[in-house]
Order: structure tokens, then C-alpha cells, then sequence
């Protein structure tokens, strides 16, 4: 490879390719061809860098100076300040939320400083489609130690070892799945990578298969070794077809080179893999749902009484992991389990489920400065996701609840901002890891409001094979609803937490079995803003429309709006009369309580009681 | 074998037994809704679950699917079980308010009236999915599917139009638990006889007094002849007699005399719009009136309308398709008789008005117009018109009937309307559809309306004009069943006749082909009602074969060349004959 002077580390996951980062390279390649620089600097297409919502982003190696929001129009400026006179940028890099001078190394900033990276360890280093970026990353060097010195049940001890649990949701103990598939009876047997991430916000799979797809297929053979399976299966969304480009290129490389097909590393092992494309449905992530839909049935989960380890796909047995399982299977290899372990908490020499060992990568997202795919060591607490890596709460605003675990995943208070993020603590707390999904809601958040939110979801999402799931959640649902709109009774509650226990007891999968998490959590944590609600019909957030009664503050209309009429225009009702220079008024009996007015108020003199 | 404690009873299973199947040898019921025997456990409807305590550690597991590997403890009625089943049936009769089996297992348990909201009063699909499973897994057709998700989940063809891959097999429908699947016929027809005495089954004994009296399967029906799914059959026969493989055969058999005693068929009245049979549950036929009478019938002998309420009244209308310009002109023979036997067996079995309508009451064999003048005492109104038509009875409580029958009774030359509640069409007897077909086979003849005919009408009433053919019974024509009594044994008689002569004498009169004068055209080989004439390929000339001729003179009359004479009837003789006359 030829050497350059500084490369040119452009993000192109989906979130920066959406903000044109595609166009950033275009004009860079133009620019520096312009200068003459093509022979010193390089642009380097690379996977996501996590820091979404700061992107199109630009990284200079060796100098580590990160640059983020770039434009087209920014490259010249950048090329002739930075390369050419050699002064990096300041107004292109990134400034934290309260500070004055913007941090220019991307190490310093507190969003990757938090971060320790084990599925993601090539994100933004590599370019995901050239197969020999990768291999100097160290890229398929555990396939060749454990096919070349490795018995497949010294590879199976090394992942117990490593105490890696299922990423997936259900954190199930990769290395025991794996033994009892190794063990299980008929042939042939299947290895499939769950890529069919479903949860609303949540890009972690896409993330890693976007930035170095050869981390899964590298952690699907060794699987695939250690079990004894020659076929695979990548079941991945249609929506994702950056991620599914990739695949497909890493894959076709991979087989060029001798690493997937037969033989491979001349040693007589096969293995090869196929990619599935899945068509949207959230339940297809779940394992037996998704089996049915790769045999090209409807996707529906089945009783797990008998395991997929077992009876799988086709009936035969499978071993199914999500991504984020796979990509850490060569970190482990390489590095060893007794490394993997000692990142984490617990203590597994007892029980696997004793602990939670390694990193995991959540999304972050909702209300906070730095949204974006962040991974952490096991362990870390809430308040430093959230304030150290997250950046805390914008505009000031005050944190309510973080939830964990995607949209059946539990709202957890302030009180508990100092929990450990593992496996064990989540689920006590009455949340779960779930695949990674990490929403932040501060004080404009309505929780009763939230629960509905995502209840919502899991009923439009429920393949509505079983009652409960089906007519259980409609039914929280419909009091939930209810109660947003002011027409919720005191016995509601009683209710909503009985039909929660029966839908979480008596559910056919994970989905009806979770899906009531946000409403019992928020009954636990925010009781009180139920009871706000139905005794007092008022939304203590202000979210619940239905509930709030806006009326237009005279003195502030008409000294600082001057009686503008935005909202008198803007209304759908026609409920808002006033002339300019006059005050506005709002009739109540015409008002359906839209909220346009207070959006549209500029002067903030419409207010809500 | 493990032994696992259900509702504190002991019990030895084989490892992998589910709960339901445990449960059920200990005779406790647990309630399901979406389970089947025949069917791979669904689990859908989660009715069925129990609690299995093993330690200290308690799991809530579908009774219909959870196999027991291990010596444990089954619930199946803990108050937190209970508690599930009772929210479980309350979220159904919010889905489906009238499907009965859901108002009645909550109804067990206590539940009057569900707290959710019910989005549609008549709805009585619970999306327990077993139509699906047993068109998908046991008929093997999938013609039906679940479509849409979550609450909208619903069970239809693709996009909801009437699907091509349906078989009508009507497996769907008798698998579904709340009746929400129904049979609708494509033609919008009735078929009575399915709805009161059971649909067409593909296994059944041909009829009653079969011999052999055994079960067979119609292709026609059988789902698993046109899918290779089902095989319900099979799983179900403790003896393992089904055999699929076995196929209708074709025997060739040599006799020396043949019989036909083909009978005859009832004629369909559906064509005749005013009776509205087929579009009246409650018009019947005269064949389904009788098989409902017997005691073997599904109403066991009852005499039911279709509702299985006792009729208040019914008209018996005579001459349906006999007697008639339009479509058989001849007297049927036996309705009359059978008629006044119905309206007896009515006056027996219920309390029910009977009305005859009729053209000519024909009482005509030894005792029958003793029956009908008993009849008459017996309370029978007798009406002198036929039944003009059949409409339903606008719908008023004080009516006697839902149906009306109009008509004119010519006695009194009035025109009548008669409530009723059911009727019974006196069909004509026809001749089977196939006649024509059989009669070329044998070389006999039918006559206008497709009866065979007799080789004389007085002198040989049992024979035709094929040798060695005979006929028994109502293939001839209309007849009663002791003149088709008497006509077999005739039949049989000529039959022994023959077997004993062991040689047939035959006519001396044959037609006969002079070689020298045949020139080979073949024109009278196709002309022979007997087939007797064949052509001779090495002399090229034709040949008659003068156990099939019968003499008829048409190949005579036909020869261009004057080659064929008639023994004993030869220009010669005939010309003599007429001279004879002449002088």
C-alpha cells in the first residue's frame, strides 16, 4: 500500500451518506486533485463513526483532528487552510455543548472518550469495501488460528470462558448455545446472524455491518467451525441496503480469497453463507419467526418448549446470534477470553448467567446533545451513557427517564441513573438490555404519553398469533389512550397492571412478553403522573394535548407580539380572534387543542394550563 | 416413563407426552380453543395454560405443546392459572362476541360480561387458526391464510376473492369451533339433503344394505386423492384398513346372458322455478322425504324442517315433472301410492296438517284404494289441482306456515293459497341419463323417453330384441316394486332357460350375402342395427353373421347391387305373395 501523507477518514454510514457525505468526497477528491495532493493525501471511504448526529464527520490520520457538519462548500476552506498551510480548521471542528473553544483531537472528545470499542474496534479505521483494509486490522487471523491449532471444543470452551452472552436481547450464553448445537442430533445444521433489527431508533447491527462487515462473517465461521455447519445464513432487513451492499461485497471478497467456500485455509473445512433479506417485520426478529420466514413461511414465532439449538430451521439444528454476538467472537479469539472477561461485571466461574462480560453498543437517542452508536464496557452506569458519553440533557432541560432495550425495553427514573448497565441489574430494575436501543426523555416527556407511544408500536408490530399479544396489548392500548385523553378512571390502573402480568405471562414470544415493560415501569417510577392524569385530567408534561388548556397571555401578546396573528391564522379551528396591536383570545368551546398556537407563537405568549 | 403429579393425581407418561395429553388419561379437562388432535399444537389461543413447579422454580407453559421430560408438578387450576384463563376469555368475547364456545367456557368460570371494548357485536372469528393448520398442514392446499397483523389479524383467501386453489373440501369449516367458516354453495343452491342429513362425505358405504356392506372412498371428495394431504382416515382406523392405493379395475367377464335392471332416476325439480326446490331449505323431494323417514337417517326417523323444528303443516305435491307437456308426459305410476304412504307416516310421527295436491288420484292395484280411503278418514286433505307455486310466507306471527302453496282446486273451482311449513315434491321417475349409452353397448333400444324398450309389449314384455337380453324392473318404464318384482324373476326365468339349454335355437330367418354379386362398397356394414354385418378384407367382400341378424331388411332394401337376400323373404317369395293376394 502506497504511504500518504494524512488520510482523509470520511464517515459514509447511512446517517452521514444521508447528509451528503458522498458529496464531501466528491468535492474533496476535486480539491485535492486541484492542488496537486493527490499523491500526499487520501480520502478514505470508512464505516460509521457513531457520532450521527454531528456528521457528515472527517477524521485526519495520523493527526486525529476530527472535523464534523461538513458541506461541500467547507472543502476548500479546508483544504487550503489545513493541508496546504497546514493550520487545522477550527470553526469545522467539534464544540461541546457548554464549552467555548471547540476540542479539535477526536480522542478528547467526551463522546468517543467514554467509549471502549470491541465489535466496532475497525469503525472508521477501514474502508468496509476493501477486504485488505481489513486483513491489516488483523481481519480473519482468528479463523486461521482456530482452524490451524484449535479443536472445535477448545473453541467452544474459549467463548464460555469469555463469558459472551447473547447481544440480541435475550442474553443467552453464546458458548453453552453453541455446545448444545454442537451436540444437538440430525445434520445438516445451520448457523444464522439475525441482522433484522427492527427497534424504532436503534442501528446497531446496521452500524456494525456498515463499518466492517468482515468482523461478522469472521465470527460466523468460527461459529460455524466450532459447531460443525458448512451453511449459513445472513437474515438481514430489505431497509438496510447500504449495510446489505456491503455484506454482499465482503462476502464476494471473503470467497476470492479463499476465506468463506470450500477448503478453506486448505483444511478441508466448508463453510459458506447466504443472505436472506428480510421484508420489515419487527417480529421477524424474533428467532423462531424468523426461521419460518427464511423456509419462506409467514413469520411467526412458535413455543420455544423444544430449542432452535435442536429443532431449527428446517427443523434441523441452528444456532442463531445477532451481529454484535458474532463481531465479538474474533476480539475473543484473538485477544483471548481471559481479556473479554475482565471487562465487566459479575462473576461467571459459578454460572454463566452470572454476569456480563464485555462491551455492548447501544443507540443512543431522544433528548441528548450527543445522539449516536456508542459502545461501552459492561457495567458503566446510566448517568455516564448518558451525561459523559451522551453529553447530557439539551436546553437546559431537566432528565426524567432513560429507556433501555428498544420499545418493549422499561423506563428507568433519575433515582436509578447509578445503576450498572448489565444483563442482571436492567432486568431487576424492570427493563432489559434488549439489542442496545438507548431513548433519553427529559421533563417535556409525558411518561403516560410514552408508554402509549411505544405500546403503539409492539401492537402495530404483533403478528397477533396469540390472544394475549394480539387483544392484550389492544386493550392496554385503548386505556392508555383513554387516559391521555382525560376520560381514564382510578380503576384504569388496577387494570393496565393486571392485563400487563397476563400478557407478560401468558404471551407465545419476547414480544407479547416485554411489550408491557414502558407501561409497568412508568406505573412503577411515574405513578404519579398517571394519577395526575385521571384525578386531576392533567398532563403534568404538557404532552397530552387533550388535557391542556392554552390561553394567550394579554400583556406579552401585545407588548412583545404586537398582536401579530400567526395563531389567529394558523388555527384549524378558527378558535382565536384579536386584531393587530390587540390582544388574542382563544375560545375554549371551539379550541380541539392542536397545539399549533404555541408552536407557532414566537413571543411565548400562549400558555398552557 | 416418568411419573409427573397432575392436580395432586399420579400418573405414568412417556417422556415427551404433552400436558393436555397427561391431563386428559387422568380425565382432567383442561379447556382449549386452538387444539386439535390431528393438528400439530398451534398454541395460539394460550387458553390452555398450566403451571409446572419443579423445586422451588414455577413456569407458566401451554398445556397443548409443552412436553414433559421430567418428573414434575402440573397445575392446571392454581389461582393464578385461573386468573389468566379468566382475562384470557374476557379479551375473546371483547374479539368475538358471538362465538358461543367463548361465552360459554367464561360463563364456567364466572365471566357474564367482558370490561374491553367490543369493536363488532356479530363477530364470532376467535383467530384460533385451526382452519388454517388443516388447510395448510392437512388438506395441503393453503387456499386460506391468517392476513394483516396485530389486532387486525384476520383469516382469508388472497386478497379476499374467491380462491382457485380452494378444493371446497369444507375441512375449514368443520375444524372451525365457533362456526364462523359456513359452506356457501357457488350456485347459491340448497342442497337440503346436506343440511339435514350431513354433507357428502368422500367415506361412506354406497348405500344402505351395500354388499359388501364396507366403507369406500369417492375420489370425487377425498382430500387426500387431490392434494395427498389428510389421511385422517388412516390415522383414525384402529385396523389399518385404508388403502389409498387401491384403484376402480375394469373385469371382463364372459356370460351366456345379461340382465338389465339398471332402475331409473328421480327427476330434478330445481329447473322448475315456481316449487323453489333448492332455493327453499324446506322443499324437499320425494327421495330426501324418505331418507329422512329412516330410521338410520341423521334425524333418526324424525321428521324435522331444517331448523330441527317439528312442521305444522306440510303439501305433498303430486305429478313434479309427470304428466306434464314441458317435461315427462307419461304417469309416473308409483307417486300417487307413495304419496298417500307419506302423508300415513305424517298423521303417525307428528301432529302435522297434510295436504295432497293432485291431478288424478291413481289407486289402481289390489288393496290401495282401501289405503287411500283411509287415509281420508285419517284427516288427510285432499286437493283436486296441481301445485302452481311456492313462495315464502310474508313473515307474520299468526302464520301456520313459512311457505305458501298455490293452487286451484278444480273441485270447487277456486283458487286456494295454503300455508305450510314444508313440501314434498312427488318427482317423476325418468330414465337414466346413461340409457342411451348402455343400449348401444347392448344393442337394444329406448324409446322416446329414454326407456328401454321390450321386444313385444304383450308376447315379450322381458325381452329384447337382442337374444340372450333381458330386462327387470323400472328401466323398462315406471314401475312400483312388486312389478319390478315380478319382471326380475321373468328375467331370471329366461335366464335359467338358456344356462340349461346350454345352446340358443335360433330364427330361420337371416338375411344372407350372394359373394358373386357384393362389390365390396361396405355400405351396408354401417347399416346394421345389429352390428352382424363385417367385411371380408381377403375375398373383399361383405359378410353376414347369422347369430346377430335379426332380419330386419334394412341392409337388404340398402345393397346397391341387389346382393343381400332375406331368407324366407326373397323378392321371389315376396313377389309370390303379393301375386297370390292379386289373383
Amino acid at each position: 500500500m502506497k504511504p500518504y501523507r494524512a488520510n482523509l477518514m470520511l464517515c459514509a454510514g447511512t446517517g452521514c451518506v444521508s447528509n451528503h457525505s458522498f458529496l464531501v468526497r466528491e468535492a474533496l477528491e476535486k480539491e485535492i486533485k486541484k492542488r496537486g495532493l493527490e499523491n500526499e493525501i487520501q480520502v478514505v471511504i470508512t464505516g460509521c463513526d457513531g457520532f450521527c448526529a454531528e456528521g457528515p464527520l472527517l477524521i485526519v490520520q495520523p493527526e486525529n483532528i476530527f472535523y464534523c457538519r461538513l458541506t461541500e462548500k467547507d472543502v476548500p476552506l479546508l483544504v487550503e487552510e489545513h493541508f496546504i498551510k497546514g493550520r487545522p480548521v477550527k470553526k469545522l471542528m467539534y464544540t461541546p455543548p457548554d464549552a467555548k473553544a471547540p476540542v479539535p483531537k477526536m480522542n478528547d472528545i467526551g463522546f468517543f472518550k467514554g467509549q471502549m470499542l470491541v465489535a466496532l474496534r475497525n469503525r472508521g479505521l477501514i474502508d468496509p469495501e476493501n477486504i485488505d483494509e481489513a486483513i491489516a486490522r488483523d481481519a480473519y487471523k482468528a479463523i486461521a488460528k482456530v482452524l490451524t491449532s484449535m479443536s472445535p471444543e477448545e473453541v467452544i470452551q474459549e467463548i464460555k470462558d469469555s463469558g459472551l452472552r447473547g447481544r440480541g436481547g435475550g442474553g443467552f450464553p453464546t458458548g453453552i448455545k453453541w455446545e448444545s448445537c454442537r451436540n444437538a442430533e440430525g445434520e445438516p445444521k445451520y448457523v444464522i446472524c439475525n441482522a433484522d433489527e427492527g427497534d424504532p431508533g436503534a442501528f446497531m447491527d446496521r452500524n456494525i455491518i456498515e463499518s466492517d462487515p468482515h468482523s461478522v462473517l469472521e465470527g460466523m465461521v468460527i461459529g460455524a467451525y466450532a459447531i460443525g455447519v458448512s451453511e449459513g445464513y445472513v437474515y438481514i432487513r430489505h431497509e438496510y441496503p447500504l449495510a446489505r451492499d456491503r455484506l454482499h461485497i465482503a462476502i464476494d471478497q471473503a470467497r476470492d480469497y479463499g476465506l468463506l467456500g470450500k477448503n478453506i485455509f486448505d483444511t478441508g473445512f466448508n463453510f459458506d453463507i447466504e443472505i436472506v433479506r428480510g421484508a420489515g417485520a419487527f417480529v421477524c426478529g424474533e428467532s423462531t419467526a424468523l426461521m419460518a420466514s427464511i423456509e419462506g413461511r409467514v413469520g411467526e414465532p412458535r413455543a420455544k418448549y423444544v430449542h432452535t439449538v435442536e429443532h431449527g430451521l428446517w427443523n434441523l439444528p441452528t444456532c442463531l446470534n445477532n451481529v454484535e454476538t458474532w463481531a465479538n467472537v474474533p476480539g475473543i479469539i484473538n485477544r483471548g477470553a481471559e481479556w473479554f472477561a475482565s471487562i465487566g461485571t459479575g462473576d461467571i466461574s459459578e454460572s454463566p448467567w452470572g454476569g456480563s462480560k464485555g462491551t455492548k453498543v447501544f443507540s443512543l437517542t431522544g433528548k441528548v446533545y450527543n445522539t449516536g452508536l456508542v459502545e461501552v464496557p459492561m457495567g458503566i452506569t446510566l448517568r455516564d451513557i448518558v451525561f459523559e458519553v451522551g453529553g447530557g440533557i439539551p436546553d437546559g432541560k431537566e432528565f426524567k427517564s432513560v429507556q433501555t432495550g428498544g420499545p418493549s425495553g422499561g423506563f428507568l427514573p433519575a433515582d436509578l441513573l447509578d445503576l450498572q448497565v448489565d444483563f442482571e441489574q436492567l432486568t431487576e430494575a424492570g427493563s432489559m438490555m434488549g439489542s442496545g436501543g438507548m431513548v433519553v426523555m427529559d421533563e417535556d416527556n409525558c411518561m403516560v404519553d410514552m408508554a402509549r407511544y411505544f405500546l403503539a408500536f409492539t401492537q402495530g408490530e404483533s403478528c397477533g398469533k396469540c390472544t394475549p399479544c394480539r387483544d392484550g396489548v389492544k386493550a392496554m392500548l385503548e386505556i392508555l389512550i383513554r387516559i391521555t385523553e382525560g376520560k381514564g378512571v382510578e380503576e384504569d390502573l388496577d387494570l393496565l397492571e393486571e392485563l400487563s402480568h397476563f400478557v407478560i405471562d401468558s404471551s407465545l414470544c419476547a414480544l407479547g412478553g416485554s411489550a408491557p415493560n414502558p407501561v409497568l415501569t412508568s406505573l412503577k417510577y411515574f405513578r404519579e403522573e398517571y394519577e395526575a392524569h385521571i384525578r386531576d385530567k392533567k398532563c403534568p408534561a404538557r404532552a397530552c394535548r387533550q388535557l391542556n388548556v392554552y390561553t394567550i397571555d394579554p400583556e406579552i401578546c401585545v407588548s412583545k407580539g404586537h398582536g401579530c396573528g400567526v395563531c389567529r391564522r394558523e388555527c384549524p379551528d378558527n378558535a382565536i380572534t384579536g386584531e393587530k396591536n390587540k390582544t388574542h383570545f382563544i375560545n375554549q368551546d371551539a379550541c380541539e387543542k392542536c397545539g399549533v398556537c404555541f408552536d407557532v407563537c414566537k413571543f411565548d405568549a400562549i400558555q398552557i394550563t | 416413563m416418568i411419573t409427573v403429579t397432575i392436580d395432586g393425581q399420579k400418573t405414568e407418561v412417556e417422556k415427551e407426552t404433552t400436558i393436555l395429553k397427561a391431563a386428559d388419561k387422568l380425565g382432567i379437562k383442561i379447556p382449549t380453543l386452538c387444539y386439535n388432535e390431528l393438528i400439530e399444537p398451534y398454541a395460539a389461543c394460550r387458553l390452555c395454560i398450566v403451571e409446572v413447579i419443579r423445586g422451588k422454580r414455577s413456569r407458566l407453559v401451554t398445556a397443548c405443546n409443552y412436553p414433559l421430560r421430567q418428573p414434575v408438578e402440573v397445575r392446571t387450576n392454581s389461582e393464578r392459572v385461573m386468573k389468566l384463563r379468566r382475562m384470557n376469555l374476557e379479551l375473546l368475547m371483547a374479539r368475538a362476541p358471538a362465538a358461543k364456545i367463548v361465552r360459554e367456557l367464561a360463563a364456567e368460570m364466572g365471566i357474564e360480561k367482558t370490561r374491553f371494548t367490543i369493536d363488532n357485536p356479530e363477530e364470532t372469528c376467535i383467530l384460533c387458526g385451526l382452519c388454517v393448520q388443516v388447510c395448510e398442514n392437512l388438506v395441503g392446499t393453503g387456499a386460506i391464510s391468517f392476513t394483516d397483523r396485530g389486532p387486525d389479524r384476520k383469516v382469508a383467501t388472497p386478497y379476499d376473492v374467491t380462491s382457485d386453489a380452494c378444493i371446497l373440501c369444507g375441512a375449514c369449516a368443520h375444524f372451525c369451533p365457533t362456526g364462523h367458516i359456513q359452506m356457501t354453495d357457488i350456485e347459491e343452491r340448497i342442497l337440503h339433503s346436506e343440511l339435514t342429513l350431513g354433507p357428502n362425505t368422500a367415506i361412506s358405504i354406497p348405500f344402505r344394505q351395500a354388499i359388501p356392506n364396507a366403507p369406500r372412498i369417492n375420489p370425487d371428495y377425498c382430500i387426500h386423492m387431490k392434494t395427498g394431504g389428510c389421511e385422517i382416515c388412516s390415522q383414525v382406523c384402529p385396523k389399518e384398513c385404508i388403502n389409498y392405493d387401491d384403484k376402480d379395475e375394469f373385469e371382463e367377464i364372459e356370460v351366456s346372458a345379461v340382465i338389465v335392471a339398471t332402475g331409473f332416476q328421480d327427476f330434478d325439480p330445481a329447473p322448475m322455478k315456481q316449487f323453489g326446490y333448492g332455493k327453499y331449505a324446506n322443499v324437499l323431494s320425494a327421495g330426501e322425504f324418505e331418507q329422512m323417514n329412516n330410521a338410520a337417517s341423521p334425524t333418526s326417523g324424525r321428521i324435522v324442517l331444517e331448523n330441527g323444528e317439528e312442521p305444522r303443516s306440510i303439501a305433498i305435491l303430486h305429478c313434479i315433472g309427470s304428466r306434464d307437456d314441458n317435461y315427462h308426459k307419461y304417469c309416473s305410476r308409483v307417486c300417487c301410492m307413495y304419496a298417500l304412504k307419506f302423508a300415513h307416516l305424517v298423521k303417525e310421527k307428528t301432529e302435522a296438517e297434510v295436504y295432497q295436491l293432485y291431478i288424478d288420484m291413481r289407486a289402481f292395484g289390489k288393496g290401495y284404494e282401501e289405503f287411500y280411503q283411509r287415509l281420508l278418514s285419517e284427516g288427510v286433505h285432499v286437493i283436486r289441482g296441481k301445485g302452481a307455486e311456492i313462495i315464502p310466507a310474508p313473515p307474520d306471527e299468526s302464520s301456520e306456515g313459512n311457505l305458501l302453496v298455490h293452487c286451484e282446486d278444480t273441485l270447487i273451482s277456486k283458487f286456494r293459497e295454503i300455508p305450510v311449513d314444508m313440501v314434498i315434491l312427488c318427482t317423476a321417475l325418468e330414465a337414466r341419463k346413461d340409457a342411451p349409452e348402455l343400449a348401444r353397448k347392448l344393442n337394444i333400444s329406448t324409446g322416446a323417453d329414454g326407456w328401454y324398450i321390450e321386444a313385444h309389449p304383450k308376447l315379450a314384455p322381458v325381452s329384447t330384441t337382442t337374444d340372450g337380453i333381458y330386462l327387470a324392473g323400472a328401466c323398462q318404464g315406471p314401475k312400483d316394486i312388486p312389478d319390478s318384482v315380478a319382471q326380475g324373476a321373468a328375467a331370471a326365468g329366461h335366464v335359467i332357460k338358456i344356462l340349461n339349454q346350454g345352446e340358443l335355437l335360433m330364427d330361420a330367418a337371416y338375411a344372407v350375402i350372394q359373394e358373386e354379386y357384393c362389390s365390396g362398397c361396405k355400405m351396408c356394414n354401417g347399416l346394421c342395427p345389429y352390428t352382424a354385418i363385417s367385411f371380408d378384407e381377403e375375398k373383399k367382400v361383405s359378410v353376414i353373421n347369422a347369430a346377430l341378424c335379426k332380419a330386419c331388411g334394412t341392409c337388404v332394401a340398402a345393397c346397391p347391387s341387389g346382393a343381400i337376400v332375406a331368407r324366407h323373404f326373397t323378392d321371389e317369395q315376396i313377389y309370390a305373395q303379393i301375386e297370390g293376394i292379386l289373383v
